[in-house]
């Protein structure tokens, strides 16, 4: 089977439709890192246009990397970055700011929420948000700290203590689970 | 499943937004293909019944799970 990266090469040499295979392998996945950060009808709205930034930007793809997820999911979240600057500005009526969209991601799952889990959302709502970011590509996406490097454009040593640093402040609260 | 997992689990897209997702990438694609020289091969599928069944083929491939979607 063809790599991600063999296709995206192929899709940069003159055919553009052996993208939609790397889509097709990958976009429930993209759909769930989307939802989880910003919710179901979001995810609906933006799917579309990571697809669309990937394909512009598929030159700029490493074709030696087998598994496109880690690029992906960079590109899913500077759409969600842009996302959340656009709403902010849409609610405030001012310039965009620096956004933590965790108190999203805490809103969403209050209403469903027993109150362990509660605890444990607040928990990772008081994680520093370079220290969550890197925790929750690992348990929610399934990265590697490596892949997870990748997606921020940080050196994996720097993901790894974050992950480090992350899952002992959890310690507590997921006491007698292997995060 | 840790409960820092199920903390992040989320139901699968429906068909019909991967589909609509997929639409807007093949309009791109599309346009891409037009603006590539007449002569290559795969010129005279695009927006034509080839490129669309190229599509559908594709969409009814079983994918693959979200290891968070329940």
């Amino acid at each position: 089977m063809e790599t991600d990266g063999d296709l995206i090469e192929r899709s940069a040499r003159g055919r553009p439709d052996a993208f939609v295979e790397v889509v097709r392998r990958h976009e429930v996945a993209v759909h769930g890192y989307l939802a989880r950060r910003a919710g179901r009808q979001a995810a609906d709205d933006l799917l579309g246009e990571v697809w669309v930034r990937a394909f512009g930007g598929r030159g700029g793809f490493d074709p030696a990397r087998a598994d496109a997820r880690p690029w992906l999911y960079g590109i899913a979240r500077n759409v969600l970055r842009a996302h959340w600057r656009a709403t902010r500005a849409e609610d405030q009526n001012q310039a965009a700011e620096a956004v933590d969209p965790w108190d999203d991601v805490v809103d969403r799952l209050d209403s469903a929420a027993a109150a362990r889990t509660r605890e444990l959302a607040c928990a990772i709502r008081a994680l520093p948000s370079e220290e969550r970011e890197v925790l929750l590509l690992v348990a929610w996406e399934q990265l590697t700290p490596a892949q997870a490097a990748a997606v921020l454009g940080i050196p994996p040593g720097t993901a790894r203590s974050r992950l480090h640093r992350a899952r002992a402040a959890l310690r507590p609260v997921l006491a007698g689970e292997g995060t | 499943m840790t409960e820092l997992e199920r903390l992040g689990r989320v139901d699968p897209p429906a068909p019909a937004v991967l589909d609509a997702a997929r639409e807007v990438l093949w309009s791109a694609v599309a346009a891409e293909m037009l603006a590539t020289a007449p002569s290559q091969a795969t010129r005279p599928a695009v927006g034509e019944p080839a490129a669309r069944r190229a599509a559908d083929d594709i969409a009814s491939q079983p994918r693959p799970e979200d290891p968070g979607v329940r």
